[in-house]
């Protein structure tokens, strides 16, 4: 429309070339200035977005094609990087497994407790907002390096989880020492920091028209045929939602593994991101790290569309 | 009156754009200098005025980062305050920070041709990379012309701070690798505390024993990095070829002797494995400090002090095992001095460089921390002052340089990755996952692959 509207005015103008111009004109110009004057406003955001984030997206995929080392000149070399991330990096297999297995259980285990405890708090009415907000703490001061450091000092070898073990008589065990233990530490840690999920799951809940409820129960329904038939279907498009956001997070997550075992033991916490950081700023291999990245972009897009195309099937919409 | 209102607002808003982006290309243009930018552009201007006549007058200031702990910033800060007073037109600003992180804050600095004019340098890979990359100056002509005194220094140590024959760091001090091990701990035990002289199975038999007697851990767990590099020396080999595009032993079985040795102390309890050594934060909270074992040979000789310290008893030192430990054994700057090739001031910062290197005043104040001083008339001038623990440093760095073969200075830019790869490999057989055969052949296996990028 704001295309075809000038041209059609242009030939207005062409074939009468006559007084009402005069009108017409400045209702022109006052658009364009108007228009201008809204670029204009609009155009820090503009600046930043393009300067601070897509150029260095771009950037970046230019880099991963190069032997770009931080600090000398990025010579082109093709796809040698993602020749060898797929060839010969055993490191980068290790860095995948790790990554899927944090990943695949993390997501769906926070999903579930998050739902557990929004559920909880749907019940409860007094105080609800001083309960909401203790059980998303963890959740606001979760990136932060300090959760990460208590973590370490809870599941240590003289940490609070051995120490209530020997207490109660029970062996303890070297949490973060074990390779096969030191991954779950990280995932629990990823579990627990359900808050902003819990947080939507509570909108969702509140959504759902307790005129349903009554009506089941009319009925004859019980609490649990309830949850599956009513509670669950209508909180889908929530469910989806979390979902996404909680591929995404899960995929990049990176300050767990990097604070906590630094990847240890036996690079069984080594995290994607983790092993893309060490490339960048630890082997100063620039390019090879610009690789990984977009690898791991492809992964979290095929994820995202996968979710999204699989939605038909399970997610409904209120409103159909 | 509206109209009026949107022109004016459109006007400031054009203007602050302008202003905006004017500043992000100046910014580039000069990206050079620094990231005090009001003063550089204060200096240029002055520097303009004088013609260069009269330097002293100008106000200067230099950037200066190291890593270190909050001991060494707060010694290196009032080493800075004295040359500042000295020198009243030098402003010295700092950056400064633990070891983690600090090179990849530095980095970044290079990437955008912003290195600080005075730079603390690690020896091996890291100052390879960055003179390979040229990114720091040539310090000679300041050698030749004397702005940087090395009068005395032994030749050793001066070539230490070269890279393919540029002089790009002038070395703090000198270090060694050290086994540190509690005297206390031994007697009470009734074995005898190691000496210069001992062997691999001197050092796995004390070991045994102490372990036996106590039932605490005979010694801490071994870092490979160091470690290895040191045995292969002692057994006259280098972890790197000359060049740098290969390992510099053919036989596996050196690695292999050397995995199955740390496997079977900690297999019988008498090395802590992993599971322990990780979670171990800091020095302050090393075994050998809170008397879980007596002995620890992954220490330098600078860091036995803030050991000492952190300890609360007396610590000693002996060269590292094997019967050829004076080929193993090498003297290596603690750190270096560089100054980055992007400085505007490089003769005021190669004052300072010769400021730290030159006087006393300075070490009596740092300490062994920095290792022990590279000038003779520094080292003399302190000798009757030294505390013990200093004392025990100087005497032990003295010991080990007439014992001793250069060190190794072939690193391969990549070397830090081929590092992370043993430290990989030395796991997974700790763990058991691989025999000490299996991790020898993987480890040439990452190495060659690693080397040949």
């Amino acid at each position: 429309m704001g295309l075809r509207e000038p041209e059609v005015q242009n030939q207005m103008q062409k074939n009468k070339n006559l007084p009402p111009t005069k009108k017409f004109n400045r209702k022109r110009v006052g658009r364009e200035f108007e228009n201008g004057m809204g670029y204009m406003f609009i155009s820090p955001f503009i600046i930043g977005t393009v300067m601070l984030t897509l150029f260095p997206i771009v950037y970046s995929l230019y880099l991963s094609f190069t032997n770009f080392n931080l600090v000398g000149e990025a010579d082109w070399i093709g796809l040698s990087n993602y020749q060898e991330m797929f060839t010969s990096d055993p490191m980068f297999k290790q860095a995948l497994e790790v990554t899927f297995l944090y990943a695949g259980a993390g997501v769906p285990l926070r999903l579930v407790f998050a739902l557990l405890i929004a559920l909880a708090l749907n019940k409860v009415v007094e105080a609800a907002g001083l309960y909401r907000t203790f059980l998303y703490l963890p959740s606001i001061v979760g990136g932060s390096v300090g959760v990460a450091i208590m973590w370490r000092q809870l599941f240590g070898n003289d940490g609070a989880l051995n120490s209530v073990l020997a207490s109660m008589g029970l062996p303890t065990h070297s949490w973060l020492g074990d390779p096969d233990t030191a991954i779950w530490t990280l995932v629990v840690l990823y579990i627990w920091q359900f808050g902003s999920s819990m947080l939507i799951f509570l909108a969702g809940l509140r959504n759902i028209p307790k005129t349903y409820y009554e009506a089941s129960s009319v009925d004859g329904a019980h609490k649990i045929q309830q949850f599956f038939k009513i509670t669950l279907p209508l909180l889908t498009p929530v469910i989806l939602f979390n979902l996404v956001m909680q591929t995404i997070q899960g995929f990049m997550a990176f300050t767990p593994s990097f604070i906590i075992t630094a990847g240890g033991p036996m690079n069984s916490t080594l995290l994607y991101i983790l092993y893309m950081y060490r490339n960048a700023f630890q082997f100063f291999d620039m390019g090879y790290a610009s690789a990984l990245a977009w690898f791991m972009l492809l992964i979290i897009a095929v994820f995202t569309a996968l979710i999204f195309k699989s939605s038909d099937r399970w997610v409904h919409y209120d409103d159909n | 009156m509206k109209k009026y209102l949107l022109l004016m607002l459109s006007v400031i808003t054009i203007l602050l754009i302008a202003a905006c982006s004017g500043g992000s290309d100046e910014e580039e243009a000069s990206g050079g200098n620094g990231g005090e930018n009001e003063q550089s552009s204060e200096e240029t201007g002055g520097s303009d005025d004088g013609g260069g006549d009269d330097a002293d007058q100008e106000q200067i200031t230099l950037r200066m980062s190291w890593w270190g702990s909050q001991s060494r910033h707060d010694m290196t800060n009032e080493i800075i305050a004295l040359y500042e007073e000295q020198n009243p037109h030098i402003k010295i600003q700092t950056e400064f920070t633990g070891f983690d992180g600090y090179f990849e804050k530095m980095a970044a600095q290079a990437a955008g041709n912003n290195l600080p004019d005075i730079m603390q340098q690690n020896f091996g890979e890291y100052v390879n990379l960055y003179a390979s990359q040229d990114l720091l100056t040539d310090l000679s002509p300041f050698v030749e012309d004397g702005t940087i005194d090395l009068d005395g220094v032994s030749d050793t140590i001066v070539d230490a701070g070269k890279v393919g024959g540029t002089l790009v760091g002038i070395p703090t001090g000198t270090n060694a690798l050290v086994a540190t091990y509690d005297s206390a701990a031994f007697e009470d035990a009734g074995i005898d505390a190691p000496t210069h002289d001992w062997t691999w199975e001197d050092y796995e038999r004390i070991a045994r024993e102490y372990h036996e007697e106590t039932g605490k851990y005979g010694a801490r767990l071994n870092e490979p990095g160091n470690m290895f590099e040191y045995y292969l020396r002692e057994k006259g080999y280098a972890l790197f070829n000359e060049d740098g595009t290969g390992l510099g032993y053919d036989d596996d079985q050196l690695l292999v002797d050397y995995l199955s040795m740390t496997k079977g102390l900690i297999d019988d309890g008498v090395m802590p494995g992993y599971d322990v050594i990780q979670l171990i934060k800091g020095l302050e909270d090393e075994l050998i400090v809170r008397g879980e074992t007596p002995l620890d040979l992954t220490n330098w000789s600078n860091q036995v002090g803030a050991l000492e310290n952190a300890a609360g008893t007396p610590i000693e030192m002996v060269v590292l095992p094997g019967e050829n430990n004076d080929r193993g054994m090498f003297l290596k700057p603690s750190m270096l001095w560089s100054i980055g090739k992007n400085s505007e001031h490089k003769e005021e910062a190669a004052k300072f460089i010769n400021f730290f290197t030159n006087t006393v005043e300075v070490f009596e104040i740092i300490g062994s921390d920095r290792g022990v001083p590279i000038k003779p008339e520094v080292r003399e001038a302190l000798e009757p002052n030294l505390s013990d623990i200093d004392q025990k440093v100087y005497d032990y760095v003295n010991y080990v340089s007439e014992n001793s073969s250069p060190a190794d200075t072939n690193f391969p830019p990549s070397a830090s990755e081929v590092f992370k790869a043993l430290e990989d490999t030395d796991e997974l057989v700790m763990y058991g996952e691989l025999t000490p055969e299996e991790g020898a052949e993987q480890f040439r296996m990452n190495a060659e692959r690693i080397l040949a990028k």
